[in-house]
């Protein structure tokens, strides 16, 4: 089984899932249909199409080698992978440390790991970047557009 | 009509909406040059700063963005020979060669002017079109509403180059996401799976900004770690001088090209979902069918420019008549767009032509004065545009992202959307590489709640559940829902033999 | 460790600086929980400048809709209660709470002040054969469940035509529309035949694409006198909405206090009360104490309105 098999199985799984929560929905007294009708018609559905993915992906793989995964250049994956976990670091920073503090060591972090800096010279182009990204940033939504940016519950800044 | 269409203009004209439509435009064409940022990805980007504008200041961008983004693509597509949004695809054909052979002016300046004259008849549909098709929209009920995005979900998950199946999967999964949180038409609590800030649901922009952004930046960010060839390969003294007469002289001499690729484009902006990279695709396709030397596509011929660059700007003309009579976004531009519109306070749909007509009309002023900028702005900077499109992306991305984050919170003040950006972020990009598509995915996410919303209205209204085929627009939209999954099984097992290579991904 | 304690102390330091600044010192949300382009928006709209200028700190709408409106009442209730965040109610909030739509009662917030009052109409579709209320009320008499009205159900517009019913003793069906602008793409589109609206809906009346059928005040609208009263015609309903501001409970008394003097004041300005002309709605101030007493009333009323018509859920 393949990639797509499994990818088939993991929807079935979740679409089942789901499923049987719907189950314990009661009926509004005033629509018709209750709130779980919808979703059962639509978890049903996905359930039997990734069952076809599923079997799809079977009945093409049999008696077929698999293709080795001929990728001619190596992904930098780990780097994918950091650059995820900033950024979720900073969307959970957001609400406590608030938006400038949050945003500025964001932005040093991600630049400085795309590009990284050599030598002491170099931390200045992610440092002016960040500075220049919160301040500019901060000065047209909040200052000017009138949109408001998270405060930190910490630094209340 | 035309009196309304002359004071939108005058209105549009000045300064205070101007300024917003120039620097849509701008950001638009910037976008669109930019290898690895969409048109999409631009507008997410540009959103945030509608919130504290007024709505037609805010559309304005917006419409600027799009028709600045169709036209962007075409510089690098021409110069460098990468499109620079999916839909410049067919311009790196014959743009590409052209440049080389010497005449990189030729190239885009055939471009440009295709570009502005494909919209400007895209936009002559645009004002002709929206009216009728909207009081026709009127007659909408919840069973014509419901079949017509079941419609839109069908063709576009048979659509997808890759699998139907993985299509169809994408669409489900999308649908899934709009049905966590609780019942759109009683606020009931349903599959919050104990997570708080579900109980709310989830709306589609933050989905939207999460998937489309993260997909596309860290498809970017794991082929980094090199040196970034791009650079290189950029010869920054291009002479780009040429005679505009000429070229124009070029492009009206093929009426028949023109108005042709111009249809095509049109007709694919109607329909839900397909986009641009579809019409100029299509249209290129067509053009060289036509042709009497179709064996010279290829090599640098002016009428493979002219069919790319005239549909794929003709065809944003379509997707505003799509979102403007019906109220249906068709892609993901014109879905943030109505986001936009819903954040501002108006309500999409049949009646928004008769409801808000001065910002109808200037939605018109706006597409319409967005050609001449973008002209002028292409004009004035492409000597330096190469420089631009090289900005390293370690400055780009972190950027990007923070606007990102930005345009989430400030949908509703709450960091509970951030969440739903950062998590969508996630999935978009294990769809991309378990080669899942995106568009279904989001177009599930967009209509979710209405299909829903509809279904029951249509039950509340009358039990009756045959009124979904027995009601003739309704019945004919279904049969054709029908046909789009049975002629993408059909052209499925044509074409098994073909071995699939790697489709591009269309953002 | 030392260096972490100085660092903590700093920001304690920080953090009390900032309780103890004279609120407001930064801007202040409103939260309108339905689309923007309601008829709740459209009052608030105009309202919140007025109150920016009295509270002195920008004060920014934001639109929570969903859910009948309870999405943006549970986000309001979770909110800090430090005055940052404000809640623009109407009567939903009583009824929602006893059709069992919401969990969230009047009694999670403090009252600060009511400012409006807007008369409800009952609105028929131009494809609907009736030309009044009498033939209206015969066609419902003949088929009875047949008439649908497009409403927010649990909601006013439910509650309106849900006593009209009761009333004049017929029975109408219900069909989901959130929100006005729904319900009215629903009505001329000819897809329901009756719905809940207000005088804002005048001009597509003189346009011939709406019928009003009555008005549920106690004398004729100066608006529009041609239409009648449904005292008038024998169906003994009076009904308005009635809007105001409330703050998360637990929002500090001086807080309450600045906050009650800055929308009073902001009630009272000339050009709130224009833009009401125009929305066809009455400015009815109350202060807290009053309007204290005028939600309880009212909770009171919706709960017996919700028992009478057999939608009490709890």
């Amino acid at each position: 089984m393949g990639r797509d098999g499994i990818a088939g199985l993991a929807v079935l799984a979740a679409s089942l899932a789901l499923f049987v929560l719907t189950l314990d929905l009661k009926d509004s007294p005033l629509v018709p249909v209750g709130p779980g009708f919808y979703p059962r018609i639509v978890l049903a559905l996905t359930a039997v199409l990734s069952l076809g993915l599923a079997v799809a992906d079977v009945l093409a793989h049999r008696g077929r080698r698999p293709a080795p995964a001929a990728d001619a250049t190596k992904l930098n994956y780990p780097l994918v992978a950091i650059s995820f976990g900033v950024f979720a670091l900073y969307v959970v920073a957001l609400p406590w440390l608030g938006f400038r503090i949050a945003t500025f060591a964001y932005v040093v972090a991600s630049s400085s790991l795309l590009a990284p800096p050599r030598g002491a010279k170099g931390w200045s182009a992610p440092l002016i970047l960040a500075l220049a990204t919160t301040v500019v940033t901060w000065l047209v939504f909040e200052r000017w557009l009138s949109v408001l940016l998270p405060r930190g519950s910490w630094t209340d800044f | 009509m035309f009196d309304l269409l002359g004071t939108a203009l005058v209105n549009v004209a000045q300064v205070k909406y101007l300024l917003p439509l120039f620097f849509g435009t701008l950001a638009g064409v910037v976008g669109g040059a930019l290898p690895g940022v969409t048109i999409t990805m631009t507008i997410i980007v540009v959103l945030p700063f509608t919130f504290g504008l007024d709505p037609l200041q805010g559309l304005a961008a917006m419409t600027g963005v799009y028709v600045g983004g169709s036209a962007g693509g075409l510089i690098t597509a021409c110069l460098i020979g990468i499109p620079g949004t999916p839909s410049a695809i067919a311009t790196t054909f014959d743009g590409h060669p052209m440049a080389k052979k010497g005449e990189p002016g030729r190239a885009v300046w055939l471009g440009v002017w295709a570009s502005f004259f494909g919209g400007l008849l895209g936009g002559a549909f645009l004002i002709l079109a929206t009216g009728p098709l909207a009081k026709f929209a009127l007659q909408f009920g919840p069973w014509e509403f419901f079949s017509l995005f079941v419609f839109a979900l069908s063709m576009v998950a048979g659509l997808v180059e890759s699998s139907l199946a993985k299509g169809l999967v994408s669409g489900g999964l999308g649908l899934i996401v709009t049905i966590l949180g609780s019942d759109p038409v009683m606020g009931q609590k349903r599959l919050t799976l104990g997570i708080p800030f579900l109980e709310g649901g989830i709306d589609f922009l933050p989905v939207l900004i999460g998937v489309f952004a993260f997909a596309q930046i860290m498809s970017e960010v794991e082929r980094m770690g090199g040196a970034e060839k791009l650079a290189d390969a950029v010869d920054r003294s291009l002479g780009l001088a040429v005679s505009h007469l000429k070229v124009i002289g070029e492009i009206l001499g093929r009426p028949f090209l023109l108005l042709w690729v111009a249809f095509i484009g049109v007709v694919i902006g109607v329909l839900p979902a397909i986009g641009g990279s579809a019409a100029s695709m299509m249209a290129y396709d067509q053009a060289k069918k036509l042709s009497k030397h179709p064996q010279k596509f290829g090599s640098g011929v002016p009428e493979g420019i002219i069919a790319s660059e005239a549909s794929n700007n003709a065809n944003v003309g379509g997707s505003l008549v799509t979102i403007m009579a019906f109220g249906i976004p068709g892609d993901a531009v014109t879905a943030v767009m109505l986001g936009a519109l819903t954040i501002h306070g108006i309500q999409s749909g049949p009646l928004f032509i008769l409801q808000n007509p001065e910002l109808a009309y200037g939605i018109f002023a706006a597409y319409l004065l967005a050609h001449p900028l973008m002209v002028l702005i292409i004009g004035l900077s492409t000597s330096f545009m190469l420089r631009i499109v090289t900005v390293p992306k370690a400055v780009l991305f972190p950027v990007v992202l923070v606007l990102c984050v930005i345009g989430a919170y400030a949908l509703n003040n709450t960091m509970s959307n951030v969440y739903v950006l950062l998590a969508f972020g996630l999935i978009g990009y294990a769809m991309v590489k378990g080669g899942f598509p995106l568009a279904p995915f989001i177009l599930g996410v967009i209509l979710g709640d209405q299909i829903e919303i509809n279904l029951i209205r249509a039950i509340m209204t009358d039990a009756d559940p045959w009124l979904f085929l027995t009601r003739p627009i309704s019945g004919a939209l279904i049969a054709l829902s029908v046909a789009s999954v049975v002629f993408a099984i059909w052209q499925h097992y044509r074409h098994q033999s073909k071995v699939a290579g790697d489709s591009e991904t269309d953002f | 460790m030392k260096k972490l304690a100085i660092a903590l102390t700093g920001f304690a330091l920080l953090a009390t600086a900032g309780a103890f600044a004279a609120y407001p010192d930064r801007p202040v949300k409103l939260i309108v929980p339905w689309p923007a382009g309601g008829d709740t928006d459209n009052i608030f709209r105009p309202y919140a400048p007025l109150l920016q200028k009295h509270i002195g700190q920008t004060v920014v709408i934001a639109n929570v809709g969903g859910a009948s409106g309870t999405k943006g009442a549970k986000e309001a209730k979770d909110a800090p209660p430090d005055g940052y965040t404000l809640y623009a109610v109407h009567d939903y909030i009583h009824s929602t709470y006893y059709t069992g739509v919401s969990d969230v009662n009047y009694t999670d917030f403090e009252p600060i002040c009511m400012i409006s009052s807007t008369a409800s109409v009952l609105t028929a579709s131009p494809k609907t054969p009736w030309k009044d209320w009498a033939g209206l009320l015969a066609d419902a008499k003949a088929r009875p469940g047949q008439i649908s009205v497009g409403a927010t159900l649990g909601s006013t517009s439910h509650f309106f035509p849900a006593l009209i019913e009761k009333a004049a003793g017929i029975k109408f069906k219900y069909v989901s529309y959130e929100g006005l602008a729904p319900r009215m793409n629903a009505i001329l589109g000819g897809h329901t035949d009756l719905t809940d609206a207000n005088m804002t809906q005048k001009g597509k009346v003189e346009a011939g694409q709406l019928k009003f059928i009555a008005i549920a005040t106690e004398k004729r609208s100066p608006e529009m006198p041609g239409v009648p009263t449904l005292k008038e015609l024998g169906v003994n309903v009076v009904y308005d909405v009635n809007r105001g501001v409330l703050a998360p409970k637990g929002t500090p008394a001086d807080v309450l206090v600045k906050l009650e003097s800055s929308c009073a004041a902001a009630a009272k300005e000339p050009a709130f009360a224009d833009s009401m002309k125009k929305q066809a709605t009455d400015v009815r101030y109350m202060g807290r104490k009053q309007y204290a007493d005028w939600l309880k009333g009212n909770d009171d009323l919706n709960k017996t309105l919700a028992k009478d018509l057999g939608l009490l859920k709890r």
